[in-house]
Order: C-alpha cells, then structure tokens, then sequence
C-alpha cells in the first residue's frame, strides 16, 4: 500500500510541475526550432525570445508593462496592508465590526463585474488608473487574516505600553508592526498574487494602452500569434518568475498562514 | 495624516474607545466598492442599458427573457455538467494526496508545489498549457496523441476541468490535511488494538471525521464552479461551438461583448441565486448524512 502512495504523490507532483518545466523550457527554445515543428530533437538555448519582447517603445511593450503591473500590483497590496492593518487594530481595540467584514468575505467578487462597470460609470473613473486601485484598496479577507494575528498579541503587552503612556501610534508602529510580520508577510504575497491575476476585470474597466497590465498584455499576444510559442513562453516565465520567487522564499509562511486559518 | 486628530487624546481611556475611527479606511472603501456594487446589481437588472446608451427601466423583463432564452438553459446545462465532472475528482483526489502525503518527509516540499499554480500568473500559466496541449502542433502532441479539444466540446471540458483541478489541488489538500492532524492518533491506535484492519479503521474512523473538510471543498468548489469563467476565457472563449460557455462566461459575453449591462445584471442575481440555493443544499445533504 505504501508504495502505492509513494507513486501517486510522485505522479500527480509531476503533472503539476509539467506546465511550469515546459514554460522554462520553451522560454529558450531557439525560434527555428518552432518553426521547423523539431521542438525536442535539437537541444538548443538562445535568449532571441526575450529579444522579440524587447521591440516596441518600452513602455507600451512587455518590459514597461510588466514594471507597470508590479508597480500597480505593489501599491495595491501596500494599501490593503494599511487599511486591513488599521481596521485589524481597530477590532483588537474593542469596535465591534468584525461581522460587517465576515459577512462581506461571502460576496463574490468575480461576479462583481456588471454593478462594478456600473458604478465606475457613475464615478467617472472608467479607463482610469483608479479603476484599477479603489475597488481594491482594501480586502475583507485580509482584515480577517490580521486580526487573526493581532489575537494572538497578549493583552498584557498593550496594557502596559498603555500605561507607560503610549498611543495608538507607538502601539500600531513599534509593538504590533514588528510582532505582525509574519502575518503581513504572507497577507501581501497573497494580496499581490490576487490582484496580479486578475484577468477580465482590468480588460474591462482599463483597457487603454497605458493601463494595460501584463496580464492583458500576454493575453492580447496570445490571441494575435498563437502559434509563435517562443515569445510567448518568454513573456510568460518573465511574468510568472517574479511571483514564483517571492513564493518560495515565504513559502512556509503561506502554507502556515493558511493551514492555522482553515482551523480557525 | 491619519494619526492627526487622534494625537491630542486625554487618557488612554478615551484612546481606546477612538480606535473605532482606524476601521473608517477599509469599512468606507469596502462599503463602497463592494457592498454597495453588491446590493445595486438589483437596480441595474432592471435596466435595459448597453453601458454607454441612457438606461431605460424596464421592470422584471430582462428575468422573464433569461427564462426564455435557450442559450441561458444550455449554458447552465454545461455549467452542471462542468461542475460534477470536476468536483468529484477533485475531491477524491485532495483526499487521497492529503492521505499519502501525511507524515512522509516530502511532505513540506510537495505541499508547497502543488500549492503554487494557484499564485503564479494566470496568463502565463494559460499560455504554457496553450502551448502544451495544443492538438496536432503542441509539444505534447509531438509525444503523444492529444485528443482535439478545439472541436469536441467534451474534450474541451476535460481541458478545462484539468486546468482548474490544477490551479486548486494544493488547496483542497490543504484542507483535507488540516483536518487529518486534528485527529487524534490514539483514536485510530485504540481501533488498531482491538483488531481493526487500517481499512476499516479508515471507513470507520478517519472518513467520517474527515466530513466537514469535505462538506467545505464540495461547497467551496460548487460556489466556484458556478461563478468562474477566467479559465474558460483564457482557455477555449467559450468554443468549439459554445461547447464551454459556463454561465460565469456566458455573463461576461453578454454584459461585455454583446453590450446588454442590464440583461448581464439580471443573469448576476440569478447566478447569485442558484449559487445559495446549491450551498445550502449541499450543505444540509450532507450533514443530514451522518
């Protein structure tokens, strides 16, 4: 029976590596090779691939999108830290609001799209860059995961800061802060990851050239070459490895993170 | 900034009782952009608007139209199908990995493996698999016969139904094995001492105290089946011949491509309908079980 375990586990890791050991592959394949339909009989390494994603003005071209959507992405996440921070701090504190925001976790945001358009309309932030900030400046999901965090910070602790006169700011910056790290850590991976892999939703309300994300951007060369896999399978290991390196460098924290939240 | 007004505080008693206002960034903004969207997609199913046109109210006719409309029948048809073709391996297979994996050394590092489809781009990961498994010309097709999911519906499902079981895995697993170390060992030692097979013990024991993580997956995945459609839209756009159009995507096509917000509005609240109605059956079906 053992083995029997051994061998699924063995199997299904691989299948799921596949996809990611094909793109790091194809990512360098030399172009004749694609063309020639010879993908695996000449073993051959060349970066013309990275080359073809360099053409075009910078910043309407891969490289300016994919600074754009990290700078995007990070400012993002920054903001739900800071909002789901406070808010955190605030229950911690005694406000009793920790319901509104359980109850607001139901809401399924990916059916948000047509009431979402409808009030960016009214706003008149269509086809801005705040389209792609407001409506996620800050998350139910991360409120709850800090305060998670914030619970395990003994009362005691407050109380005495409290009384060597301490306020909310020294409390916020120099107590809870440091002893929050890890939480904030792996709520920003997951924050970033969510915000990066949006898809339809900045298609929709931020579709001009200069708001495009990387997503957009990989997507749009997908339907227009589909064939041409080098450039594609470049843009897509440039636009995967930076998230792929902040996973593995927090990755205990996440699985951690998660695994204490599903026993909550 | 932010801290301005609160500087001034008398006493740490009346501090406290101000901590309410460090909520007002993320209650306001949250109540905007997502409570409020929330309750005003009723205001809009009313409408019939095309998103740039002046909206025209007209009553209850974009529900009575959906219920009319055959496209919206066969869409939920291959959402269903969609949803029980891949819950159930899904299931099965989160429960036996989460088995297999418990306690072995490899545990850490294949769990953060198989976790890590869910975080990486999806537009990249949609172009390696694109690239993969494309019939006649994708890499895998140069190894071995890939069946030709750009014109069989079915086959196209499968492709889906991978894409999202791999996308998901390492969460179901998680939450199978979380629920797995909750159990005590001297549970299953006892069983084991008065004579119990590991397969009875398992049928007895471990199945059943592994129901809620299985009741949550089947909900949770259930919830997302209905609603998502970005593997749809980045795989196969709905073809060959609508064969994948879930409803998730069906409401995008209709809202976004075709231009009816209103009618794309109404299908919304009839998404959110059927996705409550589901869950809470599921979730009595299941703890009536017991």
């Amino acid at each position: 029976m053992r083995w029997l375990g051994h061998l699924l586990v063995f199997s299904v890791a691989l299948l799921v590596a596949l996809p990611f050991i094909w793109m790091a592959y194809a990512a360098f394949i030399p172009p004749e090779a694609v063309f020639s339909g010879d993908i695996f009989g000449q073993l051959g390494f060349s970066l013309a691939n990275f080359e073809v994603l360099g053409r075009g003005g910078f910043w309407e071209g891969f490289w300016g999108r994919l600074l754009f959507s990290v700078l995007l992405t990070g400012g993002v996440t920054l903001l739900q830290l800071t909002t789901g921070f406070l808010a955190a701090y605030a229950i911690k504190e005694g406000f009793k609001v920790l319901p509104f925001f359980l109850v607001l976790l139901a809401i399924p945001v990916e059916l948000l799209l047509v009431p979402l358009y409808g009030l960016l309309v009214s706003l008149k932030l269509l086809d801005t860059l705040w389209a792609l900030v407001l409506p996620f400046a800050a998350s139910p999901f991360i409120v709850y995961l800090l305060f998670q965090g914030m619970r395990t910070v003994p009362e005691e602790l407050l109380e005495a800061a409290r009384l060597d006169g301490a306020g909310h700011r020294v409390l916020l910056t120099r107590i809870l802060l440091p002893l929050l790290r890890p939480q904030l850590i792996a709520a920003g991976v997951l924050a970033f990851a969510a915000h990066w892999n949006l898809v339809l939703y900045p298609r929709i309300v931020a579709g001009s050239k200069e708001l495009k994300t990387v997503q957009t951007w990989i997507t749009d060369l997908q339907r227009q070459n589909p064939a041409d896999w080098g450039p594609l399978s470049a843009a897509a290991l440039a636009a995967t490895l930076p998230l792929i390196i902040i996973y593995l460098l927090y990755e205990r924290r996440i699985v951690e993170t998660f695994e204490e939240g599903l026993k909550g | 900034m932010l801290f301005g007004p609160l500087r001034g505080q008398r006493g740490w008693c009346m501090g406290r009782n101000n901590a309410h206002w460090f909520a007002l960034p993320a209650v306001a903004l949250l109540g905007l952009f997502l409570l409020y969207p929330f309750l005003d997609v009723l205001r809009f199913s009313t409408w019939d608007w095309s998103g740039l046109s002046e909206p025209r109210v007209i009553g209850l006719e974009n529900y009575r139209n959906i219920l009319r409309d055959p496209d919206f029948y066969s869409s939920l048809r291959i959402t269903l199908v969609f949803g029980i073709m891949t819950l159930i391996p899904f299931v099965i297979l989160s429960i036996l990995l989460a088995l297999a994996l418990d306690g072995q050394p490899y545990e850490r590092p294949i769990k953060a493996l198989l976790f890590l489809p869910g975080l990486v781009t999806l537009g990249g990961a949609a172009v390696a698999w694109y690239t993969l498994f494309s019939p006649e010309y994708g890499a895998l097709a140069s190894v071995l016969p890939v069946p030709r999911w750009d014109q069989s519906p079915f086959w196209a499902l499968v492709l889906i139904m991978l894409f999202t079981i791999w996308r998901h895995i390492g969460y179901g697993v998680l939450v199978v094995s979380a629920r797995l170390k909750a159990i005590p060992k001297t549970l299953l030692e006892a069983a084991a001492v008065d004579g119990a097979t590991s397969a009875q013990a398992f049928r007895f024991i471990t199945l059943p105290l592994l129901r809620p993580a299985i009741t949550f997956l089947v909900v949770i995945g259930t919830v997302l089946t209905l609603q998502g459609y970005t593997a749809v839209f980045l795989l196969t756009r709905g073809g060959p011949f609508g064969g994948t159009e879930v409803l998730g995507y069906y409401l995008y096509k209709t809202g976004f491509e075709v231009g009816r917000l209103g009618y794309a509005a109404a299908l919304t609240v009839i998404i959110l309908l059927l996705t409550l109605a589901f869950a809470l059956a599921q979730a009595r079906l299941l703890r009536e079980e017991k």
